[in-house]
């Protein structure tokens, strides 16, 4: 018997990976969303006011990350950062051996692209280059949606984690324990659940200004609790069978009974769960910055981008591109989900009616 | 002592109630937040023997001042217009009686005088001439004696001293009242018929006794004051003084108003050619878009369209390129709420005054206005705009200038740079919160941030909800506060400004202003009874405060937008340069000026039938515009830049 070996890599759950291989269109979207995530952390090269590289006197510059530049450094007569877009015309105007190579998408989530005379927000436009248009503050729309996406997401991950932790640990300590803590920590868990999240948000936003991390601490207080039901019976079940009384009649510790089998054995569960907690998660912060109770201004976000869309509905770019890419991140991590939720599923084949 | 302005909202509705010759000051009341002087005990009413006049008074009246009604204005026809939602009860009193429609109501009722929409003189209404007393506090009113109540009872002094005994009367369960009519008003002396005094609690300005002391008076003959008053009156019409009566009722539906035929007014020098529609009809309409609908079908006969998003969006189209609906942008001089930054002197940074100068340098409040605001806003130049000669206009506000805020920023210390571009000083760096309360404003807020960043200003947006927002600006936890205060009918300096109210939470001045100079001049400007004084120091206080850059004026309003079908006529120049609306239709002041033309009416609703293209008509008058100085009224084929 190799027990040593953790479960994660054994030949079950090879044979998981590969059915889920198996499922073309989870299998597909999920390298689509990953490969989204994996972009979105280097959004700063495609989609920013920052030159990628300047070569300016027989030097090169890369400004991308790093300290700002100001007009003067590129023989401009200001002190405030370099409009790099200004920088490029120039150079391309004066013939000189100085040169800027743009990101794909010149422009940043916070600044305001305004034109003398007209009035945001403007209509994508190909010359302008915003491919999107622009928001009522003449933000571009491209640049909020991306770095907004990535915000969402990587808010949806770490509360996702979280959640997971506290969830997790007590719904295991139910299970495992049972007796009177179980009956007690059930109690607590409903009544816990029945504050209605929403209002809670919305007064703690009026007391306190939510940033990233203390709008993850009250989403996660208000819920770590949905996981506690899944892995308190995942742990009864667990618990009652033949290998954890083996392994306990080998004169193994309650710890390593809860991490080297039960939570393992329970794994399938919690993965299954994954997609649709980061889906949730997302929905859950567009639907508050929707509010006005989610980061504050200026933070790119969806459900800015919604609020605003909605209130300029003849500004139909706004709120057709925030759907857009609502409806397709939401699609491709549903589908992931499923996918995952098949290949977990001991059955092969699962009909839906 | 006088109490702050923390209530604003509820006072201003308070004030509304109260004031006599309110229907004058509408638009300044309905901001109107004063402070409400001393707490001297309430003598009873002296009426018992009869007292004698003051030998030496001086009795005045006018009747010099120019008219501003059209009189080419034709009677008949019916006003349709709406509310968003059916009064709770008639009174104007009491229990749930402070819903909008009370303005309908107390439109009707007249003032002992009023103020001139243009010249700002005092001017006859239900009295003829006043005179003052020498304790610099005493009014005496000799009554109009034409004027009837609406049941052809005549107005007497009697109905005036009722005035007193009625609001301090506990059967009308209105507290604010009982204490204001308490405090505010010492006595009301009968000497004949037709001539009464009142005695105000402080010595105030002339002009300004009657805005504070003067009262409406209250019929006594149809009141009966008991514990059942609130519910007796709750659907009663009582009596009024104005051009209209209440003459149909449909509970939940629609109230009506009918012209009185024989009005006591309607030959007098200021109200005539006015109040020219028969019947007035408010539809009750729960929602503003609805209602906008109703206007398009034609069945209501204006609409405001101040709002940007009907002025350049909804209210374009066909209805108004063929000339069946005309629009109206007029400019009006009436006090501008005091929108800005207020900077807290007693933050570690803004306590600079290099700093703040350097700041408001580098806040570009043109480019808001220029891009996000559609150009509709105004540039506000200081936080005293539109009170008349208590105004000082040689008050610019300082404008969006990198060089100068350079200067000022390093004249302080912050002459380096970190490097994401923000200014550093031993470590720190030049961040400052803005805290504001309106979602709405993100915009706005947004670019005047990223502007900042160019001079070296790092400006975090704190949102936070109106209350909470209210309470931290009140507590002074804030740096930068992003609001604006309501008017009064005079500039309040004491409450912004004095050092009374600095460095203590729940008072109003939140820039924590402490200056014994600025708190001299302030008491002073108090108690001076000379209105020429007055004035000069009104201007030094306001250059004071501009010169200590604790404030950032942003943007005004300064006007009123309105669609009208085309058979709405206006008198030749529209309205005065206090007119808040263009189809005011009762207030004393600047109501009524408008007649429906029957014959227009026939001849637009043929054409729109037909799909007939009449003239569009697209008026800007800018007369009462800031700097303005000729009137500007363009018929335009389509003014591309308004109607875009």
């Amino acid at each position: 018997m190799s027990i040593s070996r953790p479960n994660l890599l054994s030949p079950l759950a090879k044979q998981k990976f590969k059915r889920f291989k198996q499922i073309r269109r989870g299998y597909w979207s999920a390298i689509f969303f990953l490969a989204l995530l994996f972009l979105s952390c280097f959004a700063e090269l495609m989609i920013n006011n920052r030159a990628l590289i300047v070569k300016y006197d027989g030097e090169f510059y890369f400004p991308t990350y790093g300290a700002v530049y100001t007009g003067k450094d590129f023989g401009l007569d200001y002190e405030y950062e370099v409009n790099y877009r200004q920088l490029k015309q120039k150079f391309e105007q004066d013939i000189t051996a100085n040169w800027v190579v743009m990101p794909l998408v010149p422009y940043s989530e916070y600044e305001n692209d305004l034109i003398e005379g007209e009035y945001p927000p403007y209509p994508p436009s190909w010359a302008s280059q915003h491919y999107l248009g622009t928001d009522t503050a003449g933000r571009d729309v491209l640049a909020r949606l991306a770095y907004g996406f990535r915000i969402a997401i990587w808010f949806s991950l770490v509360l996702l984690f979280f959640n997971y932790l506290i969830g997790v640990t007590i719904g295991c300590m139910m299970g495992f324990f049972g007796g009177w803590f179980d009956l007690l920590s059930q109690r607590l868990v409903e009544i816990w659940s029945n504050i209605p999240f929403l209002y809670v948000v919305m007064i703690l936003s009026s007391i306190i200004i939510p940033g990233f991390w203390s709008l993850i601490a009250i989403m996660v207080i208000f819920g770590w609790m949905g996981m506690t039901w899944y892995m308190r019976t995942a742990t009864y079940k667990e618990k009652e069978r033949e290998y954890v009384m083996a392994s306990r009649a080998l004169g193994a510790s309650t710890s390593r009974i809860i991490f080297r089998h039960i939570l393992p054995n329970s794994l399938s569960i919690i993965i299954t769960f994954v997609p649709f907690a980061v889906a949730g998660g997302i929905g859950a912060l567009t639907s508050l910055d929707y509010l006005g109770f989610g980061l504050p201004a200026p933070t790119p976000s969806w459900g800015e981008l919604i609020s605003q869309g909605t209130e300029n509905m003849e500004s139909w770019w706004i709120l057709g591109s925030v759907t857009a890419s609502l409806v397709t991140v939401l699609v491709l991590i549903t589908f992931v989900g499923e996918a995952i939720r098949d290949a977990f599923d001991p059955k092969k084949y699962t009909i839906y009616e | 002592m006088p109490s702050t302005r923390k209530n604003t909202q509820s006072m201003s509705r308070n004030m509304f109630k109260t004031m006599s010759i309110r229907a004058v000051f509408t638009r300044a009341v309905f901001k109107k937040a004063v402070s409400i002087l001393i707490l001297l005990p309430a003598i009873a009413i002296a009426q018992e023997q009869a007292p004698q006049l003051p030998q030496d008074l001086v009795w005045q009246t006018n009747n010099q001042a120019p008219t501003f009604a059209d009189p080419n204005a034709k009677t008949g026809g019916t006003f349709r217009t709406f509310t968003l939602s059916f009064p709770l009860t008639l009174r104007t009193v009491g229990p749930n009686s402070n819903s909008s429609f009370r303005g309908y109501i107390l439109g009707n009722q007249f003032g002992l005088v009023g103020m001139h929409p243009e010249t700002e003189d005092i001017i006859p209404e239900l009295a003829t001439h006043w005179a003052y007393d020498k304790d610099g506090k005493t009014i005496y009113y000799k009554l109009d004696p034409q004027a009837r109540w609406s049941d052809g009872k005549p107005i007497t002094a009697d109905d005036y001293l009722f005035t007193i005994e009625f609001m301090r009367s506990k059967h009308i369960v209105a507290p604010w009242y009982n204490n204001h009519y308490t405090k505010m008003i010492k006595n009301v002396v009968k000497y004949d018929e037709h001539t009464i005094a009142i005695e105000g609690a402080t010595i105030k300005p002339k002009k300004d006794l009657h805005y504070f002391y003067g009262l409406n008076p209250t019929p006594k003959h149809f009141y009966k004051l008991d514990k059942d008053f609130v519910d007796n009156y709750n659907w009663k019409i009582v009596p009024n003084t104005g051009p209209y009566q209440i003459s149909k009722i449909k509970k939940g539906k629609l109230v009506e108003f009918k012209r009185k035929k024989d009005w006591w007014a309607k030959d007098k020098r200021y109200f005539k050619n006015r109040y020219n529609v028969d019947k007035v009809r408010v539809k009750v309409i729960r929602d503003y878009n609805v209602a906008f609908k109703h206007f398009e079908k034609g069945e209501i006969d204006t609409f405001g369209l101040i709002l940007p998003t009907y002025w350049h969006g909804k209210a374009t189209g066909k209805l108004y390129d063929n000339g069946y609906i005309h629009r109206a942008w007029f400019y009006n001089e009436t006090p501008q709420s005091s929108s800005g930054m207020y900077l807290n002197q007693d933050d570690e940074l803004l306590k600079d005054i290099n700093v703040r100068i350097g700041l408001a340098h580098a806040i570009n409040v043109q480019k808001t206005i220029t891009t996000v605001l559609r150009n509709d806003y105004e540039r506000l130049n200081s936080g005293y705009i539109g009170y008349g000669e208590y105004t000082n206009k040689n008050i610019k506000a300082r404008e969006f200038d990198l060089q100068k805020a350079d200067e000022y920023l390093t004249k302080s210390g912050w002459d380096k740079r970190g490097d994401d571009g923000i200014r550093v000083k031993s470590g720190k760096r030049l961040s400052l919160r803005i805290s504001y309360s309106r979602k709405e404003h993100n915009d706005r807020l947004v670019v005047i941030k990223e502007e900042a960043k160019k001079a070296g200003i790092e400006l975090n947006l704190q949102l936070f909800d109106p209350a909470s927002g209210y309470k931290n600006v009140l507590e002074k936890k804030h740096q930068i506060a992003w609001m604006g205060w309501s008017t009064g009918f005079r500039p309040a300096f004491w409450e912004h400004y004095h050092s009374d109210n600095a460095h203590k939470p729940q008072t109003n001045n939140i820039t924590n202003s402490d200056n014994k100079d600025l708190d001299a001049m302030i008491m002073q400007y108090r108690v001076e009874v000379d209105e020429q004084k007055r004035i000069q120091l009104a201007h030094k206080i306001q250059q004071f405060v501009h010169d200590e850059a604790s404030y950032i004026p942003t943007y005004s309003v300064p006007y009123t937008r309105e669609g009208y079908w085309r058979w709405m006529q206006l008198p030749k120049h529209l309205g005065t340069k206090t007119s808040s609306s263009l189809f005011d239709i009762f207030s004393s002041s600047t109501g009524g000026l408008f007649w429906i033309d029957a014959e227009l009416k026939k001849d637009t609703l043929k054409a729109k039938k037909k799909g007939k293209k009449l003239t569009p008509v697209l008026i800007k008058d800018t007369r009462y515009k800031s700097g303005a100085v000729k009137v500007k009224k363009d018929k335009l084929e389509k003014n591309k830049a308004a109607a875009k």
